[in-house]
């Protein structure tokens, strides 16, 4: 569940790796063996890796898929990822359905022959650590350089693009886009500078499950919420028992913890899909007695926001916008 | 009672020819399919020797001998536990033997740290265990198969609701890991993995064969086994750890791997139409199952590969559902 | 079994306040572990606030927890419960066979993947659709199990897990290679009572209460069955009828049932074995009983499924599975071959 959210980090590192492509030749800190071969080091889950600077050829599979379709990068395989189709747009989408499929939904179903045949020269795995045990890394180094980066906490997707962005010295046109970002969110931080941080918060993500009678209660850093924190606004409380990766910021508690939960909370928001519509784990909640006799629900205070899923500076503007447009009624008050 | 004889072991020899025909042909195949295909010519180069290919060697060979030696012992699993319990359902799938080696690995995954030694016992004890308290729970005056596959049920039920709870207690990632295990699945499976499972398969093997015979006679009823001289309690001791061993380790390497024990020995039953349920067509059978299973998963969806458990079950559920389908016509 | 059943039922005459006073008995204890039921779970509520809460409603969240949420589960439990353990009974006496009950016969899973497949070709819109499907779904697993099972009580159970294995399995090989459509509908292969406190229940309840009575209603012809057909067309009984009637009532109560919470096994076996000698071979008094107790165990069950695990619930159709190992067990060594 909190898996499906990591594509963020993974395709910001790979955007950034594709940039780093671009910017190898001026970068002068290499030793000269590395310059004239077209490698470089990469730090990755599975260690310090050997990969070439310039990748004509990926292979991609797990979260990779998704954020490096996004990035445009050069992929000749993929493995099939159905959950993050609903999530790309008509023109990803296209991309997705037309490049090769080279593995399955789950790691054990790897085709390791058809990776082979399509001669990549750059294998991205985007899947958990634990899962790394179903796929045979042998083999695919074989085949070509493997790097694995796994789902990692939700907010991280800006540290980890420009720690990347730096080190490739592709610096300059990454901060661009970051101001762009930095400009608008100080500008709508402004402007709910008189409401916003004064409310304690709380918010219902899009991963609970209804069918065990639990929703997903998401904190600050988390993806529903880590890009309102931009905007100056603050979801109060911590995880009970925190986990690795989106699990120290986000819980499954039973919908009988509701009230617990949301009792105090000023304000309420919620994650809905792209198009508006409501996901049906986050239905379940809206649905429940429990919710509608909060506080902040009698009140009236509850606000969607879409594209909570968004990792990448430019996705994060989509954002930005979603949420003005969502909390424009706190302003009215 | 010559002539019947010699038409009988000419069937066993024909059916015997036929299927080992069969799971050479199938064996080819997996070599020659895959990404790209392999004409059988450059196959034949590679094993002998004469050209190299990694892809081929290392990669489709152990996969296509794997389908086959494992498809072989399940058939032989198989066949002992219908001989044991003296009845067509009575498989290590069915009556539980199969969910107690997924204990054993489940326990060597969330207590110890998983590795493959560890899942490979971890995966014998368990179904060693399941196998010993199903007989000792179904020791009653005069033998009933019947009872026994009953009791197998019961705690099939017992051990998978054991097997959910640990699953869904264990922490998120462990729990990733052995939900890949639904479904048993021969890819990826390399030269590193198989060693000690085909010398643990060879030796069972072995100790069948030398007391096959014995079997046989004790599968025809046990007045008859006694009357050979057959020693009951001890053959049966021995059948049930080949049995559990024979499963076990497949199970401990690919994962479960449903009906193809329980398929196996009756079609190579009827097709050799011999009484009781002979060992040898059933590793046959059980090998050419498996092999076209697991030519079926990887070709299905291609290039993306399922998993050849759930091949299996489908064609299983095919076999079983036709299975009853006789039956309804007969009653 | 005519002679001791016609002995018996002089004897249960004699018995007739003892037994009355152990329904009495039986509902007080439905009651109080109602109750204790929906004290339990993720705040745990005393009973006394639990009481408080349904009769003097203060609208705290204690209060709401256990109105909106809880007893709605405590509800379906029952409901659940009464429907699967009356349906157990059916089965046991119609086919003289002590291993029976729906979930072990494939019923239940045969109404599970019914639903789902009805559900993901959008053809079962609503709970009305579902509960259609739920039970068309029961009918096609009974009949094939029963043509096929006839022989003897061990092979019809052998018959409905071949059934249950293979329907496991398509819908497991579904769920892998199509994994959007069939992904969402992975709670009908386990029985659960989590998250269903919004599920509209005005259908199955219904379809449940209207069957129990129908039980209730037939079970002094099937006494009548019981001892031999003969006997019964003396009695006025029209046999074939009240098979019919009564396939007709298991059918309904199983695909209701698990229509409403998933497949959930073996409460159908355990619960007419636990009353077989208090109901002493009558079989009104025998599905009086079951009507108690089923819902009686099913909301132990449910307690259980909220407090095995440290966070988070095991779903109650593992409960039961565990309990109803030893009971199949022990019914298969009481009874061996033989039949009721």
């Amino acid at each position: 569940m909190s898996i499906r959210r990591s594509s963020g980090p993974v395709g910001a590192l790979a955007l950034a790796l594709v940039l780093t492509g671009c910017g190898s030749s001026s970068d002068g800190g290499s030793d000269s063996a590395s310059e004239k071969s077209g490698t470089r080091v990469f730090t990755a889950d599975n260690g310090r890796i050997t990969i070439p600077a310039n990748p004509k050829r990926v292979v991609a599979t797990g979260y990779a898929v998704p954020a490096l379709i996004e990035a445009d990068a050069p992929l000749v395989g993929i493995s099939s990822w159905k959950r993050g189709e609903p999530m790309m747009n008509k023109e990803d989408l296209a991309t997705y359905k037309k490049l090769k499929k080279v593995a399955g939904e789950q790691a054990a179903e790897t085709n390791y022959e058809a990776i082979a045949e399509a001669e990549p020269d750059l294998i991205v795995i985007g899947v958990p650590a634990p899962v790394l045990g179903d796929i045979d890394m042998k083999r695919l180094k074989s085949i070509a350089p493997v790097v694995a980066i796994g789902p990692s906490l939700p907010s991280a997707w800006r540290d980890l693009s420009r720690k990347q962005a730096d080190a490739a010295g592709a610096v300059k046109q990454f901060d661009a886009q970051k101001k762009t970002y930095d400009t608008k969110a100080a500008e709508l931080a402004a402007k709910y500078k008189n409401v916003l941080p004064k409310l304690g918060l709380g918010h219902v993500g899009a991963y609970g499950d209804a069918a065990k009678g639990t929703f997903q209660r998401e904190f600050n850093g988390s993806w529903g919420t880590n890009i309102a924190e931009d905007l100056g606004a603050t979801y109060y409380g911590k995880v009970k028992k925190p986990g690795p990766g989106s699990r120290a910021v986000s819980e499954y508690p039973s919908i009988e913890e509701l009230p617990a939960a949301f009792r105090e909370a000023d304000a309420l928001t919620y994650s809905v899909n792209a198009d508006g519509s409501v996901p049906p784990s986050v239905k379940y909640v809206l649905d429940s007695e429990l919710w509608k006799n909060l506080p902040a629900v009698k009140a009236g205070k509850v606000f969607p926001y879409r594209y909570t899923e968004a990792a990448t500076y430019g996705e994060a503007l989509m954002t930005l916008d979603a949420i003005d447009e969502s909390l424009a009624p706190l302003l009215k008050r | 009672m010559n002539v019947p004889r010699i038409h009988f072991e000419r069937r066993t020899a024909i059916l015997v020819g036929v299927l080992v025909a069969l799971m050479l042909g199938l064996g080819l195949l997996g070599l020659c399919y895959g990404a790209s295909w392999a004409p059988p010519g450059k196959v034949f180069a590679v094993l002998t020797g004469s050209e190299h290919s990694v892809v081929i060697r290392d990669w489709r060979l152990p996969r296509v001998l794997a389908g086959l030696v494992f498809g072989a012992a399940l058939g032989v699993a198989g066949a002992i536990f219908q001989n044991l319990t003296r009845n067509p359902m009575g498989s290590p799938d069915v009556i539980g033997l199969d969910a107690g080696a997924y204990t054993g690995a489940l326990i060597a995954l969330t207590v110890l740290s998983g590795t493959s030694a560890q899942l490979a016992v971890g995966s014998v004890a368990g179904g060693l265990v399941v196998a010993a308290a199903i007989y000792l729970l179904s020791l009653e005056t005069g033998f009933s198969g019947l009872r026994l596959v009953v009791i197998g049920i019961a705690v099939n039920a017992m051990v998978t609701a054991v097997n959910s709870w640990i699953v869904l207690r264990a922490d998120l990632e462990v729990a990733i890991a052995a939900v890949g295990w639904s479904a048993g699945s021969l890819n990826g499976v390399g030269w590193e993995d198989l060693g000690i499972p085909f010398t643990v398969i060879a030796v069972l093997l072995a100790l069948m064969t030398t007391r096959a015979h014995a079997m046989h006679q004790a599968s025809l009823g046990d007045p008859i086994a006694v009357t050979t001289g057959v020693g009951l309690d001890r053959l049966r001791l021995l059948m049930v750890l080949v049995g559990v061993g024979c499963t076990a380790t497949v199970t401990a390497v690919a994962g479960p791997i449903a009906f193809i024990a329980l398929a196996a020995p009756q079609i190579g039953r009827r097709l050799a139409g011999a009484a009781g349920v002979p060992l040898l067509p059933a590793a046959l059978t059980g090998a050419v199952l498996l092999q076209g299973a697991d030519l079926l998963a990887q070709s299905l969806l291609a290039p993306v590969a399922l998993p050849v458990g759930v091949v299996s079950t489908a064609i299983g559920g095919c076999y079983l559902i036709w299975l009853l389908t006789k039956e309804v016509r007969r009653a | 079994m005519t002679v001791a059943g016609r002995a018996s039922e002089a004897a249960g005459n004699r018995r007739a306040v003892p037994q009355t006073a152990l329904l009495v008995g039986g509902l007080v204890l439905l009651a109080a572990l109602a109750v204790l039921s929906m004290g339990v779970g993720a705040r745990h509520v005393a009973p006394g606030e639990v009481v408080r809460a349904l009769f003097d409603y203060r609208g705290t969240d204690d209060h709401v927890v256990v109105r909106d949420v809880r007893a709605p589960r405590a509800l379906l439990a029952v409901a659940v419960g009464a429907a699967l353990a009356v349906a157990g009974a059916l089965i046991q006496t119609l086919a003289r066979n002590p291993l029976a009950e729906p979930g072990i016969l494939g019923v239940t899973a045969g109404a599970g993947f019914a639903v789902t497949l009805g559900s993901a070709a959008g053809l079962a819109g609503g709970r009305a659709g579902e509960l259609g499907f739920a039970v068309a779904g029961s009918v096609a697993a009974a009949l094939l199990v029963v043509a096929v099972g006839r022989g003897s009580p061990l092979r019809l159970v052998l018959t409905g897990v071949a059934v249950t294995a293979v329907l496991n399995g398509v819908a497991l090989g579904l769920r892998l290679m199509l994994p959007d459509t069939f992904d969402l509908y992975r709670f009908w292969s386990v029985g659960t009572l989590a998250g269903r406190e919004q599920a509209s229940l005005s259908w199955p309840l219904t379809a449940i209460a209207v069957s129990l009575a129908g039980a209730l209603l037939l079970s002094r012809a099937l006494n009548a069955l019981t001892l031999g057909e003969n006997v019964a067309h003396t009695l006025g009984a029209d046999v074939g009828r009240v098979r019919l009637t009564t396939l007709v009532l298991i059918t309904v109560l199983s695909g209701a049932a698990t229509a409403v919470a998933g497949p959930i096994l073996f409460v159908g076996l355990i619960v007419p074995h636990l009353v077989r000698k208090p109901a002493a071979g009558s079989v009104p008094w025998l599905i009086a009983y079951t009507m108690v107790l089923g819902p009686v165990l099913l909301l132990a069950a449910d307690m259980a499924a909220r407090v095995l695990l440290p966070t988070g619930e095991v779903p109650v159709a593992i409960v039961t599975a565990f309990l109803g190992g030893p009971m199949l067990i022990w019914a298969v060594r009481r009874y061996g071959a033989g039949s009721l």
